[in-house]
C-alpha cells in the first residue's frame, strides 16, 4: 500500500512539475532562445549587440556590458562543467543557489560575483 | 631488556612508548586537531578581510531560502529482470547572513520488482535517508569551513555528478563506493575553497576529517583526506586527485584521479575517474556529445545528447559489500533528450562482462530538477 502511495505521489509530482515546466518554457521561450546552445565559435546575439553598442554607449554602460558578457562566459564555463546551464531565476533565489554552488563546485569568488551579476540582471 | 628504537621521535616523545597502541591514532588526532584549530584561527582572522572585499552590487541581493532537488522515475532491466525505481531527492538551502549557509539533502526511494507467480511490481519499504546536513561558513574568498555531515569529496562523481538530473547515465560507476565511506558521506569537519592561483588557471581544494558513527542511516567511517584540482578556464579542462587515509580497521590508504574536459569548439563533455584502495580499483571514462551541430532539425537535435561510457572494476584484497564481488567490465551507450531546463528523458543500453557472468542492462528514466523559493523573491 505504501509503495503504491509513493509511486502515485512521485508520478503525480512529476506530472505537476512537467506541466509547470512546459508552461514556464512557453513563457521563457522568447527570452531564452539566445541562451540555449549557441553554435560553437559563432557570435551570440548578445555579443553582436555588444559589438554594435560598444561604439555609441557611455563608458559605464560599456563596462556594464563587458561585465555581463564576462559573467555569461564564466557561467557557461563553470556551471556547464557538470550540468546543463539553467534558466535565470529571481535574483534572491539565484543568490542562494550561487552560494550553494560556491561551496559545492568550489568556484572562485570572482567567478561567483560575475555569474551572479549576469544571472540577476 | 632495553629496546633501542631507530625512530628519533620515540626519544623525544616518551609517552608513545607507554601507549604504543595509541601512538598512530594519537598523532593523527593531534594533527587533525591542529589543522582544524589553524583553519578556525585563519577563518576568524580573515573575516575582516572578507568584509572589506564585499561588493556593493553583490551584497544588495539578499538570498532567500529555497527548496530544490530532483525527482525521477527509473526503470532498469538487468539480465531481463525488470525493476522500477522511483526517487525523490529534496535539497533545502538556508542562507544565514552574508557568510553562512545551511544545506541538507534527503532521499526517498524504493525498488519495485516483479515476483514469480504474481502480477505487478512489488518491493521493499521506502528507504528514507538524510544524505547530508552541513553548515558552511564562507570565511573568506579562498576558504569555506564546513561542519556536520557532508558528502565525502573523494573523486568527482559523489559530490558533483550524483543527482539524477545531472548524471548523463543513470547507472552508478562501479568504483563509486571507493573512498566515500558508508552512506556516501562523512561526519566531521572540512575546509574547502577555490581561488585564482594564476591568470590562466584556478585551484580548488578540500581537506576533511570524518569521525566514526554507527548511527543507522547516518553511519560514517573514521578517516582523513583531501582533494585538489586545477581548472583551466580557457581550455575548459580540470584535472585533480584525491587521497584518503583510514583511521580504523586496516588503516589503509585510497587515492584517485579525475579529469574533466569540454573542448571549447565542440558541444562535447569528456569525464573520467580512477580510484584505488584495498577494497578494489577501477576507472570509468565517459563522453557525451550534444547534437547541436547538425544543420537540420536543430530544435530537436540541440536537445539531444549521445553518451558512451566504459568502465572496469578489479576486486581488491578486502572486498567491500558495496562493491562488485568479481572483476567486471561494462560498456554503456545512452541517449538523452532535454525537453527543457531540468526535465530530461534518458535511455541507455549496457553490456556487462564479468567473472560472475555477462548480462545486458537497459535503463529508461525521466528526471526533473525543481526550484521552489521558501520566501519572498522580490528585491530587497
Amino acid at each position: 500500500m505504501a509503495r503504491r502511495y509513493v509511486l502515485v505521489c512521485v508520478l503525480g509530482i512529476m506530472a505537476a512539475f512537467t506541466l509547470s515546466a512546459i508552461a514556464q518554457e512557453h513563457a521563457n521561450s522568447a527570452g531564452s532562445s539566445a541562451v540555449v546552445a549557441p553554435a560553437p565559435g559563432a557570435p551570440t546575439a548578445r555579443e553582436a549587440t555588444h559589438r554594435s553598442a560598444m561604439t555609441v554607449a557611455a563608458p559605464d554602460a560599456v563596462e556594464e556590458r563587458v561585465m555581463r558578457l564576462e559573467g555569461e562566459k564564466r557561467f557557461r564555463t563553470n556551471c556547464g562543467r557538470c550540468h546543463q546551464p539553467p534558466h535565470k531565476f529571481p535574483p534572491r533565489v539565484m543568490a542562494a543557489a550561487i552560494r550553494h554552488m560556491r561551496v559545492r563546485a568550489m568556484i572562485t569568488d570572482e567567478d561567483m560575483r560575475l555569474i551572479l551579476k549576469y544571472m540577476t540582471q | 631488556m632495553r629496546i633501542i628504537s631507530a625512530n628519533p621521535l620515540e626519544r623525544t616523545r616518551p609517552w608513545r612508548r607507554e601507549h604504543p597502541q595509541c601512538s598512530s591514532e594519537g598523532s593523527w588526532r593531534a594533527l587533525c586537531a591542529r589543522v582544524l584549530v589553524l583553519a578556525a584561527v585563519m577563518a576568524t582572522l580573515s573575516v575582516c578581510r572578507a568584509g572589506a572585499q564585499s561588493d556593493s552590487n553583490f551584497d544588495d541581493v539578499k538570498p532567500v531560502p529555497i527548496l530544490t532537488g530532483s525527482t525521477g522515475f527509473i526503470s532498469n532491466f538487468t539480465g531481463g529482470q525488470p525493476d522500477l525505481h522511483p526517487i525523490l531527492t529534496p535539497l533545502v538551502l538556508v542562507p544565514i547572513g552574508r557568510q553562512w549557509l545551511f544545506e541538507t539533502r534527503a532521499t526517498f526511494e524504493t525498488d519495485m520488482v516483479q515476483l514469480p507467480g504474481r502480477s505487478g511490481f512489488h518491493g521493499g519499504t521506502v528507504q528514507k535517508e538524510v544524505e547530508y546536513a552541513e553548515l558552511d561558513y564562507i570565511a573568506n574568498p579562498y576558504m569555506t569551513v564546513t561542519v556536520g555531515r557532508f558528502l565525502t569529496p573523494f573523486g568527482i562523481f559523489n559530490e558533483r555528478l550524483y543527482p539524477v538530473w545531472i548524471r548523463n547515465l543513470q547507472s552508478d560507476p562501479l568504483i563509486l563506493p571507493i573512498g566515500i565511506g558508508p552512506s556516501n558521506a562523512s561526519t566531521g569537519a572540512m575546509i574547502r575553497g577555490g581561488f585564482k592561483a594564476h591568470p590562466k588557471f584556478n585551484v580548488n581544494y578540500a581537506v576533511y576529517f570524518s569521525a566514526l558513527s554507527t548511527v543507522s542511516h547516518l553511519d560514517s567511517d573514521r578517516f582523513a583526506g583531501g582533494r585538489a584540482g586545477i581548472f583551466v578556464p580557457l581550455a575548459r579542462l580540470e584535472v585533480g586527485g584525491s587521497f584518503q587515509h583510514g583511521l580504523q580497521d586496516a588503516r589503509s590508504n585510497a587515492f584517485g584521479f579525475h579529469f574533466f574536459w569540454q573542448p571549447p569548439a565542440l558541444p562535447l563533455d569528456i569525464r573520467s575517474e580512477y580510484a584505488r584502495s584495498i577494497q578494489g580499483s577501477g576507472y570509468w571514462a565517459e563522453a557525451a556529445y550534444r547534437l547541436s551541430q547538425i544543420p537540420f532539425h536543430q530544435n530537436e537535435f540541440r536537445r539531444t545528447q549521445v553518451v558512451a561510457r566504459m568502465q572496469q572494476y578489479f576486486v581488491g584484497e578486502n572486498a567491500a559489500e558495496a562493491l562488485r564481488p568479481a572483476n567486471t567490465k561494462v560498456f554503456e551507450f545512452g541517449l538523452n533528450y532535454y525537453f527543457m531546463d531540468g526535465l530530461k528523458a534518458s535511455t541507455n543500453y549496457g553490456r556487462q562482462f564479468g567473472d560472475a557472468g555477462d548480462a545486458n542492462v537497459w535503463t529508461m528514466a525521466l528526471t526533473y530538477r525543481f526550484v521552489v523559493p521558501l520566501g519572498r523573491t522580490g528585491s530587497e
